[in-house]
């Protein structure tokens, strides 16, 4: 229980209410139902991108590329749906879009052994591109019915693909809780030497983590497709850094092994709370940015800043056990 | 002269000639010296942030905070020139921005431990979001009156108009050779000199290949960091400055495009994203060699879209290809050394 | 025991590290049942050997046989599905997983059979620990049980033990002996690699030596005294040697060269000692007894410590490594890897790397600083083809070299040497010993740290002897000796050494 309360899910968490409530005082607006609802729908496709992001960060490694792979993935939602395919083939279509979106930055970064943020550096333009070349560069409007429906079934006053995204959180966070296979995320990013020589899968698990990426990339590229109506060339545009910043804001630790999924969800809903909130706020839309880089860079000062003094205090404490130790004459 | 001959940068100045030739003997108006030499101006912006960004990724750091800095220095220069200011003081305070922003990267990244990527990426946000904001800023902090509904008019738009002396900047020639160019190639040497003949220089190769031994070394680590990204936010920031000039107008979101081409112009050029290895003049040439690519490809009529395709396999292929040669190196090493052991 | 065929036996293996051989057509076998030690000097190739058999490396010539069946294993698993463990030097820990997940992962079992077994296993090693920490609190001792228990878990017949004393207590290493023995009483072979030969004459049925990657020795230990392990790992040509330094000793009126004054922080308390012109001060002391931080504290490189350090009389405000080197006041680290070449370099740059302020002001003068390289090229005897080779393709004793030309080059007074002569061959080695000879006889001031006694008995005038962060004895000229230097590094009492 300590444990869980110094967490930094814990601390984001506090953030996060303390931001939403600060912003109650000034514009009571902000904590009524419908407000944090719709706060929690906004960050939907964040989110998911943030999961999909967390397990390659999980191995150390980083991927650049989800926000192209979501647009691309929506961009074959689209054009599957003009095409008349319906609704359940169209997402299967573009979640294939995803998984191969990732399979690709899989291959490149487990067999080619290009270090990932090159190899995701490149997807990243490769797949904007495509998005560009098979729409023609043209937006894609005029979307049937059915995936505009599913953003507007409610259930309790709350939108399917916010229960929908929970049910995804909830059983990826029992799963990597619980399954084996996805323990070793963990193990591979927290000792990669060590993984190997306990004969555990490193490459496949590293495939498995970009593969997974690609995923989450289309499951939210089917929800912003969802909500937006159209798909336009800049669709999730930067996803990939924002995704980046909400996992490390939620206590995904670059350097592997460390973070769960919901310190990663907790990031995203917080990343897209502070833009909500400077609405209520009354600040300009402009602001978002600067405050979002302002954010990240205090999460990752204040940690450094923990840790360090957590160092300090364990080498003192350190010098003062042997100390005591020689004064009761441990020296024989 | 063979061992210059193995040299990556070798291979890329070939390339880059190969290139040429192919693409004007497709489309002969390229060959055009004229041509040849203004089409430097469209990515002339792209080297400014390359060059000095190789410094950076030499120390096995990176800073993708470029991009921002330039759309920040853009609007910074428009801004005080608003306001009254000489288009030049103007130009120098925007430089000014640059090198307080690389600063900034510089303190955190060599003070703390805290991954450079993660530094970067929340200054890219922070210059960029600041660059948006700073009209309207500056409307809060009273400079109000200097446009008639308030700075925040710019915000959107971009601020035209600039004085014809600053746009002379990039239309301006020496002999046929535009000022750009020349500046693009001054500020290589200078960066050049830095890194390859001077002390600072190879202190970032220590501390890219072995920061620890480079520490016990001696090397001051922090002072030799912050440059590193001091420079790296200058180089921005000119970009940022000569674009304005180019494109005739001061904008918050100038550049914002240019992150891909520029990491592939550095990472191409041959310096390991790990740290310890690349070159001014490999930069250099990468960085003429996608510019020139992508002029020429457009010339004869490919889109931008399948360009920027071309462009990221062309990065993922490279690193590929250094993988496997270096797997074939050491297979040879190998065996020659087993070949031998008869006599042992 | 004698009678039984081999549990595990190894012909003619080659294995080459960038076009160097570290292994040279080695054999080596172990018997069931059997503790058969390995010897040889860090870099003689005894990891390397160990880790060709648990499938870390592959060999690149030779076979491996497995109860006289040749075996390929091309990975640590492969290597554990045919029961050979490896309790690395350093253990495979976990940080941010639990106890239970270090121990369960990657192994194949049912959870309720995963339970059965550990208990059995923790049982019979008298582990006590608990399973749901973090394995980040786990203490060092605790990690390398950890690792045994994972080689019990995957059902081991070979394990294989890389120094796993070096971090240990005294009673920690007896606890780690016996649960040694009764392994072996299951028929489980176990290959010991020490140092300490205290240690193998104490437990190993067998002793191997390695020594530059050729195996010199194999014999029962009850045939084989302590001298001739000592003899067999040290080369040839040191035994030939040019006699202990001639000194005149009558230094002792001039001023130390440095002065050390209740240096403490972390790992040692209260140093004090001085070093005079043309003396070898020898540090001994196990690892973890604090010799490498205080070397480390000395030049700087701790900035928690605390204490007063003099050159040459002067005191220094404040130690970084740069000011230091400016005194004169060099340190060659232990890691040559990790702390003192930059290995994707031309060796060059590693030489000059702590002079570059004083070649030129802005620009670098490369015609000055080949020369400086030339210069130390033909005074250390280093073997490369032009200074920019790069030092990753150097032999280890050359890259040892390089490292001792980046001290030498900005003419210290004070050499500080830790482990100069780890992991380099036996020509190679006499260079350095050499080199130390020709550094005090041109008044320099040398510390030699080492982990190899006889070396430090052979080269030093004087001794200082380290146990938990404690100077606790100094011998002097002929009181130096094995046994006394040995029992003091223990922490047994000096009484009438000095």
């Amino acid at each position: 229980m300590r444990r869980w309360l110094t967490s930094r899910e814990a601390l984001v968490t506090g953030l996060l209410v303390l931001l939403v409530l600060f912003t109650g005082l000034v514009n009571p607006n902000a904590l009524k139902f419908r407000s944090l609802v719709e706060v929690v729908n906004a960050s939907l496709s964040l989110l998911l991108i943030t999961l999909g992001e967390m397990f390659v960060i999980l191995t150390r490694g980083i991927d650049v590329s989800v926000g192209s792979a979501a647009g691309l993935s929506a961009v074959v939602l689209g054009l599957t749906l003009n095409l008349g395919w319906p609704l359940s083939l169209a997402i299967l279509a573009a979640l294939a879009t995803g998984l191969l979106a990732g399979a690709v930055n899989a291959v490149g970064v487990t067999l080619l052994r290009v270090p990932p943020i090159i190899m995701t550096l490149g997807t990243l333009g490769i797949y904007r591109g495509l998005m560009r070349i098979l729409t023609g560069g043209s937006w894609i409007e005029n979307l049937p019915q059915n995936i505009k429906a599913l953003n507007l079934w409610h259930l309790l006053g709350v939108p399917f693909f916010v229960w929908a995204t929970l049910a995804v959180l909830a059983l990826t966070a029992y799963v990597t809780w619980r399954a084996r296979p996805a323990r070793y995320f963990y193990a591979v990013g927290d000792n990669p030497e060590g993984a190997y020589f306990l004969g555990l899968p490193v490459r496949p698990t590293q495939f498995a983590a970009y593969t997974l990426a690609g995923f989450f990339a289309a499951l939210a590229a089917v929800v912003f497709t969802s909500q937006i109506g159209f798909v336009s060339m800049n669709a999730a545009e930067g996803y990939e850094l924002k995704a980046i910043a909400a996992n490390v804001v939620g206590g995904v630790s670059l350097t592997g092994g460390v973070g769960t999924p919901l310190g990663a969800a907790v990031g995203a809903l917080f990343m897209t709370a502070v833009h909500s909130m400077l609405i209520f706020l009354g600040v300009p839309g402009i602001w978002d940015n600067a405050f979002a880089g302002v954010i990240l860079l205090l999460v990752v000062y204040l940690d450094y800043h923990v840790r360090r003094t957590l160092e300090f205090r364990r080498r003192q404490a350190r010098v003062q056990g042997e100390a005591a130790w020689e004064a009761e004459g441990g020296r024989s | 002269m063979s061992r210059y001959l193995k040299t990556w940068e070798f291979a890329l100045a070939v390339l880059l000639v190969l290139e040429i030739l192919v693409l004007g003997a497709i489309n002969p108006t390229f060959y055009d010296p004229e041509n040849l030499l203004y089409a430097t101006l469209d990515f002339m912006h792209i080297l400014f942030a390359a060059l000095p960004l190789t410094l950076v990724i030499i120390t096995a750091g990176i800073d993708i905070s470029g991009v921002s800095v330039m759309g920040l220095a853009s609007i910074t220069l428009g801004l005080a020139w608003v306001a009254g200011m000489n288009v030049f003081v103007a130009a120098g305070i925007a430089l000014l921005v640059g090198v307080l922003a690389g600063l900034f990267n510089g303190v955190l990244v060599a003070k703390t431990d805290v991954n450079p990527l993660v530094i970067t990426l929340g200054t890219l946000f922070m210059f960029g979001g600041l660059a948006q904001g700073m009209p309207a800023l500056l409307d809060l902090l009273g400079f109000k009156a200097y446009g008639s509904e308030g700075l925040a008019a710019y915000q959107y738009e971009g601020i035209t108009g600039l004085p014809e002396a600053f746009i002379a900047l990039t239309e301006g020639t020496l002999g046929i050779v535009p000022l750009p160019l020349l500046l693009v190639l001054a500020f290589a040497l200078v960066l050049g000199v830095l890194l390859h003949r001077t002390r600072f220089g190879r202190y970032l190769y220590l501390i890219g290949n072995n920061p620890e031994a480079a520490r016990y070394s001696g090397v001051p680590l922090v002072r030799a960091l912050i440059y590193a990204y001091v420079l790296s936010g200058l180089g921005a920031a000119l970009a940022g400055v000569m674009l304005t000039s180019y494109m005739t107008s001061a904008r918050a979101d100038l550049g914002s495009d240019a992150l891909l081409p520029i990491i592939t112009a550095v990472v191409l050029g041959g310096a390991d994203i790990l740290g310890g290895s690349g070159t001014i003049l490999g930069t250099l040439l990468a960085g003429a060699m996608l510019g020139y690519l992508r002029q020429g490809l457009l010339a004869l009529g490919v889109t931008n879209d399948l360009i920027q395709v071309v462009v990221g396999s062309i990065l993922i292929a490279a690193m590929a290809a250094k993988q496997l040669a270096h797997w074939w190196g050491e297979r040879r090493l190998k065996r020659r050394a087993l070949a031998g052991r008869g006599r042992g | 025991m004698a009678d039984q065929g081999p549990l595990l036996e190894l012909r003619d293996v080659w294995k080459v590290f960038s076009g160097v051989p570290v292994l040279k057509g080695v054999y080596f076998d172990l018997r069931p049942g059997e503790i058969h030690a390995l010897l040889g000097g860090n870099g003689s190739g005894k990891s390397t050997l160990m880790k060709i058999i648990a499938g870390a490396y592959r060999l690149d010539a030779g076979e491996m046989r497995l109860l006289g069946r040749p075996v390929r294993v091309e990975s640590p698993s492969a290597a554990q599905r045919l029961g050979i463990y490896m309790v690395p030097q350093e253990p495979h820990v976990f940080p941010h997983l639990t106890v239970r997940e270090n121990l369960s992962l990657g192994l194949d079992l049912d959870p309720e059979t995963f339970r059965r077994k550990l208990a059995t296993v923790l049982d019979h090693l008298d582990f006590e620990v608990d399973l749901e920490e973090p394995a980040a609190f786990l203490s060092i001792a605790q990690q390398q049980l950890l690792e045994i228990v994972r080689g019990l878990l995957r059902d081991a017949r070979v394990l294989i033990f890389d120094e796993p004393t070096s971090a240990l207590t005294f009673r920690e290493a007896e606890q780690l002996f016996d649960q040694m023995r009764r392994l072996t009483e299951r028929g489980i072979g176990i290959v010991f690699i020490s140092h300490r030969l205290g240690e193998v004459m104490e437990v190993a049925h067998r002793v191997s030596v390695l020594r530059d990657g050729v195996m010199v020795l194999r014999a029962p230990r009850e045939r084989l005294t302590p001298h001739d392990l000592v003899r067999a790992m040290l080369p040839e040509t040191a035994e030939e040697g040019e006699g202990p330094a001639e000194l005149e000793r009558a230094r002792r009126g001039e001023r130390p060269v440095l002065e050390v004054r209740n240096l403490t922080s972390e790992a040692f308390r209260d140093a004090s000692f001085d070093l005079y012109p043309g003396e070898v001060l020898g540090i001994a002391g196990l690892v973890g007894s604090g010799r490498t931080e205080l070397a480390e504290a000395i030049v700087g490189l701790d900035p928690h410590a605390r204490g007063e350090v003099r050159v040459g009389g002067v005191l220094l405000p404040r130690r970084t490594p740069a000011i230091c080197q400016r005194h004169g006041l060099v340190y060659v680290p232990e890691d040559r890897h990790a702390h003192g070449i930059f290995l994707d370099l031309p060796s060059l740059y590693t030489m000059t790397a702590g002079i570059l302020p004083r070649l030129g002001r802005f620009l670098l003068a490369s015609a000055k600083e080949r020369r400086i390289g030339e210069r130390f090229v033909d005074l250390l005897n280093i073997k490369l083809q032009g200074l920019d080779q790069i030092a990753g393709t150097l032999s280890g004793g050359n890259q040892q070299k390089v490292v001792l030309a980046k001290a030498l080059a900005g003419e210290p007074k004070v050499v500080i040497l830790d482990e100069p002569t780890r992991g380099i061959d036996a020509s190679a080695r006499r260079d350095v010993y050499r080199l130390i000879r020709r550094l005090t006889a041109q008044g320099l001031g040398v510390i030699l740290i080492s982990s190899e006694l006889e070396e430090v008995v052979e080269l030093a005038d004087r001794v200082l002897v380290m146990y938990r962060g404690r100077i606790v004895g100094e011998l002097e000229g002929d009181a130096i000796s094995l046994e006394r230097v040995t029992e003091a590094s223990f922490g047994m009492a000096l009484e009438a050494a000095s």
